[in-house]
């Protein structure tokens, strides 16, 4: 084996096209390219439909590339998906257990498919049925397992190889939020024993207060990526002073521009958005601007920049907007 | 025994066998109806009321014990990855592993040719209470010996056309596959005549030749029941060795294609 890279996944230029029934192609992903890091937590985040999960599809071989290069550990995975295997675990999206086996069973025979000696998958599988709260279910069914306990062993299962990288599809989304802290703990205890974490979530709050390099996806293009706080200098301002009125025209975003404290005034998701120099804008005197422009006022609100934020000003629209 | 293929092979069988035992009520009935029905029919009622002669049940035994292994194996394999590629995902932990996806084909279709052997057994009590002692195995030495190959080349055409099948149909299409597919093999499937009585109906001889039933049959034939007129052995086998190399070829582009395309 060579020395360690720094980076454990590179990711060069890479394109899923699907060609519906229909004939129409769908460009899932658009030639993105991006590295993680050895040993960090990594946020891949876009609204429904941005290539996420086709993204990570191509990145753990279970779906052809167009085109583009994955070095996984320095092994070029689309030449040698075997050796690329070896190096990662994954949690799907959908629920992928073997029904038909026990808990324990779906433990045992993933760590005997990747070669592991019994004694210590055996040791393995009692420690990871203990820290996920299911060491009571252990000789059940995953057949009648809740959706939350499923999640859990789904993650303990991809753990059991002890994989360099580990790929986790929205591994939060249909958890109560007692059980998404638990899952970030052990997350969290992961990636302190060395495992990278590469995941997908479409909540903002979670990569913001974990991850450490943050990409942000939408229609299969790599919009930013970067530290939480380097997504946020993106936009103008922290500060945002959201109004909605009933109705809006890119002449209004104009004259709100000139407005005092307005660095820049955008319409975004129907909401007319103006980015502040101050903490304290002049409401009155927005209002008024409102009125004078004969403009019902809905709703306003201000508020510290999140992600979300970034997300709309680089995309134009909120990232949990329904689809249209 | 520490080789990562060959315990990642033999876990993946264990799986599956493992699973199959826990559903063996389902595994018993499915296997063990068509012939018992078909056996009750042709093969006792039938003669009994003098419909087909007396000497039927030796005429469709061979076929039986064929139609039961071929069908085992293509249900076998078939619906596992029908089900595994396009619903219940559980396939997707073994592809994840860092062996060669085709070990995981080749462990299924292993599965599949146990599960036709224990489908053509499974047959032979029926056969022994419903047509007793009218089916006359004329067993000889010079021919006997060909059985166990001609049962292993028939449960590997049955794991092939598996595959075929399997990594093809949609589970929303399985339903059809009784009426549109098991049910016209095994009607033409030399089960109920020879290949050679065939004669009469050139086109339909012609026809059914694409039916790898008929090369199960009339092998098995051959091996059993040496009184009655069956295609020669070179013939047979050899269908069941083309048929399976050309659905092994298309099965296995299926297969990867089905594995990097899911
Ligand atoms: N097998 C497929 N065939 C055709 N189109 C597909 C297929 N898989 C994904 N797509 C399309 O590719 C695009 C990206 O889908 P993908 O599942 O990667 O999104 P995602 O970011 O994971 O979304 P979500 O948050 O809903 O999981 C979508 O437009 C989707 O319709
Ligand atoms: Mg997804």
């Amino acid at each position: 084996m060579s020395a360690q890279t720094e980076n454990i996944l590179e990711v060069r230029n890479l394109k899923k096209t699907f060609t519906m029934k229909s004939g129409h192609k769908v460009e899932a992903v658009k030639g993105i390219s991006f590295s993680v890091r050895r040993g960090e937590i990594f946020g891949f985040l876009g609204p429904n439909g941005a290539g996420k999960s086709t993204t990570i599809s191509m990145l753990t071989t279970q779906l052809a590339a167009n085109d583009g290069e994955i070095l996984i550990d320095g092994i070029d995975a689309r030449r040698d998906p075997v050796a690329a295997r070896a190096k990662i675990g994954v949690v799907a999206q959908h629920n992928n257990m073997d029904r038909s086996l026990t808990a324990r069973e779906n433990l045992l025979f993933h760590a005997k498919y990747f070669g592991m000696d019994e004694a210590a998958a055996e040791k393995k599988a009692d420690e990871y049925l203990e820290k996920f709260g299911l060491a009571e279910w252990q000789n059940d069914y995953v057949s009648s397992f809740s959706g939350g306990m499923a999640q859990r062993l789904k993650i303990a299962r991809a753990m059991m190889h002890t994989p360099s990288i580990l790929f986790l599809d929205e591994p939060t989304t249909g958890l109560d939020p007692n059980y998404r802290e638990i899952l970030w703990e052990q997350m969290l205890e992961l990636n302190k024993q060395g495992t990278t974490i590469f995941l997908t979530t479409h909540y903002m709050e979670e990569p913001e207060r974990f991850c450490e390099n943050i990409a942000i996806v939408n229609h299969g293009e790599l919009k930013a990526l970067g530290t939480s706080s380097q997504l946020k200098a993106l936009i103008p301002s922290k500060n945002i002073l959201t109004l909605k009125l009933d109705s809006l025209n890119e002449d209004d975003a104009r004259a709100a521009a000139a407005l005092k404290d307005v660095q820049q005034a955008k319409i975004q998701n129907g909401t007319l958005q103006l980015y502040l120099n101050t903490k304290q804008p002049d409401f009155d005197g927005i209002i008024r601007w409102t009125e004078d422009r004969h403009k019902t006022l809905q709703n306003i609100s201000l508020s510290t920049s999140t992600l979300d934020d970034v997300f709309l000003y680089l995309t134009g629209s909120a990232m949990n907007a329904p689809e249209k | 025994m520490n080789n990562p293929i060959s315990s990642a092979f033999w876990a993946m069988v264990h799986r599956d066998l493992l699973a199959q035992w826990r559903d063996k009520g389902e595994f018993i009935f499915r296997v063990v109806m068509l012939p018992l029905i078909l056996i009750i029919t042709y093969g006792y009622v039938l003669p009994e009321i003098g419909l087909v002669p007396r000497e039927f049940p030796t005429h469709m035994f061979a076929g039986m014990i064929g139609m039961s292994i071929l069908i085992t194996g293509i249900h076998g394999t078939a619906i596992p990855f029908t089900m595994d590629f396009n619903n219940m995902h559980e396939i997707e932990d073994r592809l994840q592993a860092p062996v060669p996806a085709n070990l995981v084909a080749y462990a299924k279709m292993l599965v599949g040719i146990i599960e036709a052997f224990i489908g053509g057994l499974l047959v032979l009590p029926f056969s022994a209470f419903f047509m007793g002692s009218r089916v006359e195995l004329a067993l000889q030495g010079d021919r006997i010996v060909y059985l166990v190959p001609v049962l292993i080349l028939i449960a590997i055409a049955s794991a092939t056309l598996g595959l075929l099948v399997g990594t093809i149909v949609k589970p929303m299409q399985i339903a059809a596959m009784f009426p549109g597919f098991l049910m016209p093999m095994v009607f033409s499937g030399a089960i109920f005549f020879t290949w050679k009585s065939l004669t009469a109906v050139p086109f339909f001889q012609k026809i059914i030749l694409i039916n790898p039933l008929v090369y199960a049959n009339e092998a098995l034939r051959f091996a059993l029941t040496p009184q009655i007129d069956s295609m020669p052995i070179a013939c047979s086998a050899g269908g069941l060795i083309i048929s399976s190399l050309i659905m092994g070829y298309f099965g296995f582009k299926r297969f990867h294609y089905m594995c990097v395309n899911r």
